[in-house]
């Protein structure tokens, strides 16, 4: 490609080179090259300012106060790596190809942060289908926390847990990498805008198709199967499971992902393999997606291992914590439990009832919540699973006996103690009573630090109540217009900061947690899915209230009290304004956020920072951010250089000034002037690039009072001496040298002058992108003696220090520069600049005397100071 | 004049939403669902700019943008792709591609792209001329 743009630029150049057109000139040449050149800085300028832009996206995105995906981390990255190609290719057509070794410091950068995106969990070793006696906490990596878990209490200590054997991580590359199955997922992912819920919603269902309609490995199956006879050996003829999820990152105490995945009970033989497709697929849920999402979790964080237990024929089941979860000083157990299976314990769907237990010096049951158990109650039995209806007396009947409840109790002090930390448990209880742990996982307490009870009922609140009671499934204090969900449907209308308010707490709920600022139900727990993710995520949250659906007005503004329990009418001002604003980041540490950490090491940090440093080359350029300033750096000199060498260039127009051409030739890069004007002069009405304006402002705001110039010659007959040099037009040769010229667009100037003995370079690009914006001023000369040009040009340097110009004097000349400044205070900047080079060119003859100095100094700060009104500015 | 734009993604519904949007715009815009597709239909037509999708059964978007690059090499290549991969979108532009854009992606964007792309190969394609014409003058033809 290179090839062809250099012979495309060879025959372009040719042609300027032996011009055909006898009517063009070498003049035209110039600046023709020139203008191409400046539209490539131009171009250049914008590459860079986009640049500029994606590093502070993602330096923004660090900041953690909002989420974001691996998708956000792939397209920036991918973005500003184009972007920098882009840059390298300007800077290149710029230069003549002087730094294609940029190159180079592209790939390398590029290799770095592609390692970083790319990496994948590496395919584990190891058996595709473990039983449960084989493994124990030690296995997590293989087994998912979970399923460890229940190994580690199988074999170690003397609870019961059901027989069972885990389909591992290997087994779930097999499924996985069998056809393009992973490919396939993650094109289905990289298209999705993970915010736009209703896609998302798409995303999701096609890829658990893909999931269910994808083959299995025979060698997979076949594994899975032959686990099945040996469990079979173990309990009894054609067993029931359940399939449940235990991923690789499920559990932890940071994040639960309570009730995420899918659950299959009452599997037999034949729906073995579809049942554990279906669990897969449940890592695809959008409730799952959206958790991960908002957790920072990378997809291929989460590898789906499989728990396959033979069913328990449970008479009561439910939930205990071996500590308070919502104190974390608080030891008392708690305890939910439900008549029947415990599915709808978590699910929210059912109010269980609550058995709160001291643990020292004895294990005593301290309070007792007893619900009505008027909805139907899920079994199973017989192999079938059953809904039946408690006959009247029972529904008022405690799910569990005291007795059961201290047994309970202390299963899960055991259980804490063998773990070391406190235990968020599943338990069922058998028909001959025998107690089986199904789950035990690290519990999530909420620190009482930030649960800190408020005495909100102390505040005086005007509002009217709407509802009072209920529990308080997660703290705090929210208000926004109430939202009833009571479908799936409803899910995708559900607006941004409203309350969440529904008949039941169901973990398909959390799909909205990201959009609500409180959830308020007429059922549900503390120790259902819901809760426990609504507490992670630090969303208030009051259930059971048992009557929000029927009060809560649709679309009315609404003010969530967890503390006092109670939801009011309206913003209650008094109770918000004494309630620390809730949620909490949940990126800052995830998997994503330490994932863009590690690859913006490669891109923001800047090193190249001493353009005369002797790193400061193509090869010194370690990150985005040193290549993207390399290049500024040289893409201005090439322009300033150019600009430089074609001062000469009389192609332009001549400027006049009060009805007199002034010996000034204005070159117009396309878009710098405006309004009609004959073919060879312009006026500065015509003049419509910004920073030629503000310098021409500098110049003539203030008229020169100082002792008489050399020349005698006054303010404004300089720039009009040439009305006296008719012999200075276009045509004559003698032009080349001598006049001044301004090569102008919008927002371009590069302006050189030549004054008696002083040369001055002034460059800038001014626009509304403050990263494009910078000036360059190179000052030369005078006929006095050393000393004198030495301290003309300490008296320029200390007046533009003041103005935050970085200046460099060298033996005879002095360079200044500022970039990235707004619009505005360039403009300012240049036109201090253009007054500067007007007034200080006529003191040679007074640098001799120091009073005088100074006494030019202050003045000449004092009339800079018009265009810098406030102080230190 | 009209621009003249082919667009390549395999997913038939996207081209042709996309082409409509475009000549509500007044650009002259035909489709293609298949990289071998796409290049018969540049090498039979001086297409300004192709929209090029990267993942698509068959020939892949690269292949694709290195043919289209052999036969028409002032044809301008936008990669229009869901696919944010570091590797892909810089080797993309070392084969010669103009950008390399991630759906979705907003329709002003796009149409600034392929009016930059347009552009400039209208101006490479003077240039070129001019060349020829002062090559002739020069060799004395």
């Amino acid at each position: 490609m290179f090839g062809l743009r250099q012979a495309i630029k060879k025959i372009f150049w040719g042609k300027k080179q032996k011009s055909p057109n006898p009517e063009e000139s070498p003049d035209d040449a110039i600046r023709s090259r020139f203008k191409t050149k400046y539209w490539n800085f131009k171009s250049f300028l914008s590459i860079n300012s986009a640049i500029l832009e994606i590093m502070s996206e993602m330096e923004l995105a660090l900041r953690g106060d909002h989420r974001f995906g691996m998708e956000f981390i792939r397209a920036h990255c991918t973005s500003i790596s184009v972007s920098i190609y882009q840059l390298i290719e300007k800077i290149n057509e710029i230069s003549g190809r002087r730094y294609e070794k940029l190159y180079y410091a592209l790939a390398d950068i590029q290799y770095k942060i592609n390692q970083i995106l790319e990496e994948r969990e590496k395919s584990i070793e190891g058996k595709p289908v473990l039983s449960i006696k084989e493994i124990n906490k030690d296995s997590a990596n293989h087994t998912g926390s979970k399923m460890a878990n229940l190994g580690e209490i199988v074999n170690l200590t003397d609870l019961n847990v059901p027989h069972g054997f885990v389909i591992t991580a290997s087994a779930y590359h097999l499924f996985l990498n069998h056809g393009d199955l992973q490919k396939n997922i993650n094109q289905q992912l990289q298209s999705v805008d993970i915010e736009d819920i209703k896609m998302l919603g798409m995303a999701s269902s096609n890829i658990q198709k893909l999931i269910m309609q994808s083959p299995i490995h025979p060698e997979l199956e076949g594994a899975i199967l032959d686990g099945y006879r040996r469990l079979e050996e173990k309990t009894e003829k054609d067993v029931k499971v359940s399939m449940r999820s235990s991923a690789l990152g499920e559990d932890s105490q940071e994040s639960s992902f309570a009730g995420q995945y899918h659950t299959e009970l009452n599997v037999s033989y034949n729906t073995l393999i579809h049942s554990y497709k279906k669990v897969l697929a449940g890592k695809y849920s959008l409730q799952a997606i959206t958790y991960r999402f908002n957790k920072g979790f990378r997809d291929e964080d989460i590898v789906m291992c499989v728990g396959c237990m033979a069913m328990v024929e449970a008479v009561s089941s439910g939930v205990m914590y071996s500590k308070d979860p919502g104190d974390i000083h608080n030891n008392q157990i708690f305890i939910n439990a439900v008549l029947g299976l415990g599915k709808s314990a978590v699910e929210g769907s059912i109010s269980p009832d609550l058995f709160v237990a001291s643990r020292e010096p004895t294990i005593k049951i301290l309070k007792k919540e007893i619900h009505v158990k008027d909805q139907g109650i899920l079994t199973f039995s017989n192999k079938e699973l059953h809904t039946v209806e408690l006959p009247e007396p029972e529904k008022y009947a405690p799910a569990i006996t005291d007795i059961q409840a201290q047994f309970l109790a202390k299963q899960a002090v055991i259980l804490e103690n063998h773990f070391k930390t406190p235990q968020d448990i599943e338990w069922a209880i058998e028909k001959e009573g025998l107690v089986r742990i199904l789950q035990s996982r690290p519990l999530k307490q909420v620190r009482k630090e930030d649960n800190e009870f408020k005495d909100t009922l102390a505040i005086k609140v005007n509002n009217h109540t709407i509802l009072n009671g209920g529990v308080a499934a997660s703290p705090g204090v929210a208000c926004g217009p109430a939202f009833i969900v009571n479908s799936a449907e409803e899910i995708y209308k559900f607006p941004e900061g409203a309350v969440l308010v529904t008949k039941n707490s169901l973990p398909q709920w959390t799909t909205i947690l990201n959009r609500a600022v409180a959830v308020v139900t007429d059922r549900g727990g503390i120790a259902g899915h819901l809760a426990t993710v609504t507490r992670e995520f630090g969303i208030p949250a009051l259930f059971d209230t048992l009557a929000a659906t029927d009060r809560i007005k649709n679309g009315t503004i609404i003010t969530v009290d967890t503390y006092a329990r109670k939801v009011y009418e309206g913003k209650a001002e008094a109770l918000l304004r004494e309630s620390p604003a809730g949620g909490i980041s949940r990126i800052k540490g995830s998997p994503v956020y330490i994932t863009l950490k590690r690859t913006l090491k490669h891109i923001t940090p800047l090193n190249l920072t001493d353009p005369k440093g002797d790193d400061f080359t193509p090869d010194g350029c370690q990150t985005y951010h040193d290549i993207t300033r390399f290049c500024h750096e040289k893409a201005v000199k090439e322009m300033f250089d150019s600009g430089k060498n074609s001062r000469g260039i009389s192609a332009g127009k001549r400027l006049i000034i009060n009805d007199v051409p002034a010996q000034w030739w204005i070159v117009d890069l396309g878009d710098g002037l405006k309004g009609s004007m004959e073919k060879d002069t312009v006026r500065l009405a015509n003049i419509a690039s910004a920073p030629m304006m503000a310098l021409w402002e500098g110049m003539t705001a203030v008229e020169w009072d100082g002792p008489p110039p050399v020349d005698t010659r006054g303010f404004i007959s300089i720039m009009v001496e040439s009305t006296m040099n008719r012999d200075l037009c276009a045509s004559s040769q003698s032009s080349y040298t001598q006049n001044d010229c301004a090569i102008i667009s919008k927002n371009f100037c590069n302006l050189s002058c030549r004054f008696g003995y002083h040369y001055s370079v002034v460059q800038t690009f001014v626009s509304d992108k403050s990263g494009e914006n910078y000036i360059k001023f190179y000052f030369k000369g005078g006929a006095a003696d050393h000393n004198r040009k030495f301290r003309r040009m300490k008296l320029i340097k200390d007046i533009l220090v003041k103005y935050d110009f970085q200046v460099e004097i060298y033996e005879d000349y002095m360079n200044a520069t500022i970039a990235a400044y707004d619009q505005f205070s360039t403009l300012k900047r240049l036109k201090a600049l253009g007054y500067l080079t007007m007034h200080t060119r006529q003191l040679d003859m007074i640098m001799g005397n120091p009073a005088k100095t100074a006494y030019y100094k202050k003045k000449f700060l004092k009339d800079i100071s018009l265009w810098f009104p406030q102080a230190g500015e | 004049m009209k621009a003249k734009i082919l667009i390549v993604d395999d997913e038939e519904k996207f081209v042709n939403s996309l082409a409509e949007r475009l000549s509500i715009r007044d650009y002259d815009a035909t489709t293609s669902v298949s990289g071998q597709d796409a290049i018969e239909k540049v090498s039979g037509y001086n297409f300004d700019v192709v929209m090029l999708d990267v993942v698509m059964p068959g020939m892949d978007g690269l292949e694709v943008l290195r043919e289209i690059k052999r036969i028409k090499p002032l044809t301008e290549v936008i990669m229009l792709t869901a696919l944010p991969n570091v590797e892909i979108g810089v080797e993309a532009m070392k084969r010669g591609a103009l950008d390399y854009i991630l759906k979705p992606c907003e329709i002003e964007e796009l149409i600034s792209k392929i009016d930059r792309g347009h552009a400039r190969k209208t101006e490479q394609e003077e240039r070129i001329s001019a060349a020829e014409v002062s090559g002739r003058c020069y060799n004395g033809v």
